[in-house]
């Protein structure tokens, strides 16, 4: 069952590489055919799990197996559900550009790849499909070229350097306990010496915190969602980094268990509790550095980075509530980040810029994009009866109760700043005046706002009634030892407070309902162009009034100083020491068998002297 | 019960009542200090009537469902914030959730603004959102003070704990974040010294300048709502709420306890918002950086310092 899904998903990425080549049409058809039957799959797979089985036996001394349990179906289902809306948007986004072919092979390799990783019962398994996802990441990084590929070399130079720390880890623990099954892995390490526990710890942080782009891990991340494909960006930033965290979850949760995880310290600092600070690190920076950006993809990658410090700061934490808002925020972030990197991805399919001092005014020209954008942003920030708040709500709550104002203020921070970076990205892209230049452009393409209109639904249904989600993650967090929420549909009751969305949604529903007939008794109101009040109807020249340039100005005047990114000036720095040092280094082959045969006959002196010398040999 | 809905029927009424009568209540206060008459106390009244008989300019929906979400999420505040004894919702959420209620008004303006297309609103939304972030990193670290210190998220039970104890802030070491929430009121209000994104006489009243008609009405109810929702979050996390020093709950008849609490709270509400006009009456407007240096500066660190001890303690 578990094999047959990534046969599909594999098997079917090469042959509709080979489809492609022949028909484009067809290939489209079967590109989207497979995810469709892949996301069924796993749904059937939901009433079935918990469920293992070995595609290898004993290799090593151990078997290679598959598995799923509901933790990892979390996952599966996520990646499903993103993977094909993904394809579909691919439709028209990548549509008369060159290589498609090569694209969807890529794009279906890393949907494969992830889904692997999720269903890998062993390090062995997840480790090939790691490398399988990583290198078809950085291929398609760099599909755009130019500015994309160095992009794609800074992030390939990081994970390289990421699965050398989680092929160590690995080899250390085969070494130590001679195996690598995760269902063997917990009774071994239940018996390991803390110092042993905190470098393999250290070292899967490194490989996996690297796709989370935990700070300071995070350098990559920027250029990287910003260059890549639109459809891509949203896999890459919706769920692709998140593979680092369920990599995190499986070694920490899984591995060591939560007992031993919480209880890891050496008197003052926890373990755990250093990790929640650098998550709290994670929110606050990035969302400071967010608020300066003026590409619109950039500024949303900043943003990931910030929001999976939240996933850090709750799955770290180490509370029943935090661990499920922060899987659940997992989730939302997946949802919400998806829809802005491809309502993203559709104004720079109709405009062909994401410069947000350059465009403005689009409400009119796309509307579909626009309120979905809207319902997405709201999620970002939390507003009430949007998923994101949930989630937000159960860490800070968890935060505050047991004594850690400190972290609170930092998620709080990271809340109230993506208000201002996300009214910039609405603002800048779709209010104010519309240039001159966007007067003809077009709605969107159906095939890109099928994707949009469902993601929208989702962030909705899952404000509206988080118990769908929770409950699914409560089971999760309690099969790992925390103690069990009592969710409802609603929301959650607990016994320091709770919070339901119904009280929420019924306020709502009736005060809008009251006001809106009060407005609509009011006098009628006259449609006028948007230069008719401003200026009185006295021409005025076009283009002249768009104040979407340095939206903050007076803050960034403030904040830039302060807000250079010292840690990307210092991988540069290295980076740049490397490429001198090599090239001092390549000056050494001159080219000219006379310079080697000198450098030879020294050699052979040297030696020849040192044995004379001291008689070594 | 019963309770429940009279408080459902009768916060945002009352709420909207109070936020009226402040509106009026400024320009009065003003007037005479500055030797003027000035209008009546139900003059904005008045004038919302009449902008309701008024035609109006209108640039598409989105700045009409801008205006209506604005003014529906300032009064879904109240059914989640407590008016005297009158929490209708309040036990869902607490805090939080009222934190992020208040966030729904200023979106609704910034969507709806930004339809309109007009520079002056799109630099008082930027100004606004701009002072939101910079009073809320103290509110942030007041709010997170209260809670620690009375160890809840519930406002109800802050105010429940005011009763038995001593006003927060007159209450050691909660008097630190009060001091600070105090000094960064008049930001939360939009009054001067920090009325930068209102500013008549730069950017035209900013998010309003090109609203007319009911839109105007509306937005002048929301602007008279939101002073409200700042100055009752003071009064119910510092000053008590409806408590009078255990004077009114010793009363029997519980009916009249809530209609005394009310009358109680309403008048430590204008007691502090009667502070607030004196001060925007003597100051001068200050900039955008000013103003953010300045609320990033003391009132941050204050109530910084206060959470330490908080914390600490």
């Amino acid at each position: 069952m578990l094999a047959v899904i990534l046969i599909v998903a594999f098997g079917g990425a090469i042959i509709s590489y080979l489809v492609g080549r022949k028909s484009s049409e067809l290939r489209n058809i079967l590109t989207q055919g497979i995810w469709i039957a892949i996301v069924g799959l796993i749904s059937y797979a939901h009433f079935i799990m918990p469920v293992s089985s070995v595609y290898y036996p004993d290799f090593l001394g151990f078997d290679l197996a598959l598995r799923i349990d509901s933790f990892s179906w979390l996952f599966a289902i996520t990646i499903a559900g993103l993977g094909t809306l993904a394809i579909i948007f691919s439709l028209s986004y990548i549509k008369g550009r060159e290589r498609e072919n090569f694209y969807y092979l890529l794009l279906l390799l890393v949907s494969g790849g992830m889904m692997g990783i999720v269903l890998s019962g062993d390090l062995v398994s997840l480790y090939i499909f790691w490398e399988i996802m990583s290198w078809s990441t950085f291929l398609l990084i760099s599909y755009s070229r130019g500015k994309a590929l160095a992009a794609g070399l800074r992030y390939i130079i990081m994970s390289v350097i990421g699965s050398g720390a989680m092929l160590v880890a690995m080899l250390s623990l085969y070494a130590n306990y001679g195996t690598l099954h995760f269902s063997e892995l917990p009774s071994s390490l239940a018996t390991a010496s803390p110092t042993y526990l905190i470098f393999i710890f250290l070292l899967f942080l490194t490989g996996f915190g690297i796709k989370n782009a935990i700070l300071p891990f995070h350098t990559w991340l920027p250029p990287a969602h910003s260059e890549a494909p639109a459809p891509f960006s949203a896999l890459l930033s919706g769920v692709l980094i998140k593979m680092g965290t369920y990599g995190l979850i499986v070694v920490f949760y899984f591995f060591a268990g939560a007992k031993l995880f919480l209880s890891l310290s050496n008197g003052i600092w926890s373990f755990h509790y250093i990790l929640c600070a650098l998550g709290a690190v994670t929110i606050v920076i990035p969302t400071f550095i967010a608020i300066l950006q003026n590409d619109a993809k950039r500024l949303l990658a900043w943003s990931t980075v910030g929001q999976a410090g939240y996933i850090i700061l709750g799955l770290t934490f180490g509370t029943g509530l935090a661990f499920v808002g922060g899987l659940f925020h997992f989730l939302n972030h997946a949802l919400f980040k998806a829809l802005l990197f491809l309502a993203i991805g559709a104004v720079e399919y109709r405009t062909s810029t994401r410069d947000l001092n350059s465009l403005g005014g689009l409400i009119k020209r796309m509307p579909v994009v626009f309120v979905a954008t809207v319902i997405g942003i709201g999620g970002l920030i939390g507003v009430p009866l949007t998923n994101g708040f949930f989630s937000k709500w159960l860490m800070y709550k968890t935060l505050i109760l047991e004594g850690n104002p400190f972290l609170a203020f930092a998620a709080f921070i990271g809340t109230w700043g993506a208000i201002l970076y996300s009214y910039k990205l609405i603002h800048n892209v779709f209010l104010g005046q519309l240039p001159e230049k966007y007067k003809q452009v077009k709605k969107a393409p159906l095939s890109m706002q099928f994707p949009l209109v469902i993601l929208s639904t989702a962030i909705l249904v899952f404000g509206i009634f988080p118990g769908i989600a929770i409950n699914q993650i409560n089971n999760i967090s309690t099969a790992l030892g925390f103690s069990p929420l009592d969710v409802s549909l609603w929301g959650v009751v607990s016994d320091t407070g709770m919070v339901n969305t119904l009280n929420i949604l019924v306020a709502f529903l009736i005060v809008i309902a009251i006001v809106w007939y009060i407005f609509r008794s009011g006098a009628e109101s006259t449609r006028v162009s948007q230069a008719d009040s401003y200026t009185a109807g006295a021409p005025v020249p076009q283009g002249k009034y768009n104040y979407t340039v340095d939206f903050y100005n007076p803050l960034e005047r403030m904040m830039r100083p302060y807000l250079r990114d010292r840690i990307d000036d210092l991988y540069s720095g290295i980076a740049e020491f490397v490429k001198q040092l090599s090239n001092k280094t390549r000056k050494v082959f001159t080219g000219y068998v006379g310079t080697y045969v000198a450098y030879i006959l020294t050699l052979l002196a040297v030696i020849i002297m040192i044995q004379l010398g001291w008689n070594i040999w | 019960m019963v309770m429940k809905i009279v408080g459902i029927i009768f916060s945002p009424v009352i709420a909207l009542i109070a936020g009226i009568l402040m509106l009026g209540m400024t320009r009065k206060v003003m007037a005479r200090i500055q030797w003027r008459y000035g209008p009546p106390l139900l003059q904005p009244v008045i004038d919302i009537i009449k902008l309701f008989y008024q035609k109006s300019p209108s640039h598409g929906v989105t700045f009409g469902a801008g205006v209506i979400i604005s003014i529906a999420g300032a009064i879904v505040v109240f059914l989640f914030l407590p008016i005297g004894g009158l929490a209708p919702l309040s036990e869902g959420g607490g805090c939080l959730l009222i934190m992020y209620l208040m966030l729904v008004a200023p979106l609704g303006v910034a969507l709806s603004g930004g339809e309109g297309a007009n520079p002056y609103v799109s630099i008082g939304i930027s100004r606004k959102l701009i002072l939101g972030f910079a009073y809320e990193v103290t509110l942030i670290l007041t709010f997170l003070a209260v809670m620690t210190q009375y160890g809840t998220i519930s406002i109800v039970k802050v105010v429940e704990m005011q009763q038995t104890g001593r006003w927060s802030l007159f209450s050691w070491p909660l008097v630190i974040p009060g001091i600070a929430y105090l000094l960064i009121l008049p930001a939360i209000l939009g009054m001067r010294p920090f009325d930068v994104v209102s500013a008549p006489q730069e950017i035209s009243s900013g998010p309003n300048a090109e609203y007319g008609g009911k839109y105007l009405g509306l937005m002048t109810l929301e602007s008279g709502l939101s002073e409200f929702i700042g100055i009752a979050l003071f009064v119910n996390l510092f000053l008590g709420g409806p408590n009078l020093w255990g004077a009114i709950s010793s009363l029997q008849n519980s009916g009249l306890v809530v209609f005394l609490g009310v009358i109680v709270f309403l008048v430590k509400v204008f007691l502090v918002y009667f502070i607030n006009i004196l001060v925007q009456a003597v100051l001068p407007r200050v900039r955008v950086e000013q103003a953010v240096k300045y609320l990033w500066t003391w009132p941050a660190f204050i109530a910084l310092v206060g959470l330490i001890i908080v914390w600490a303690g």
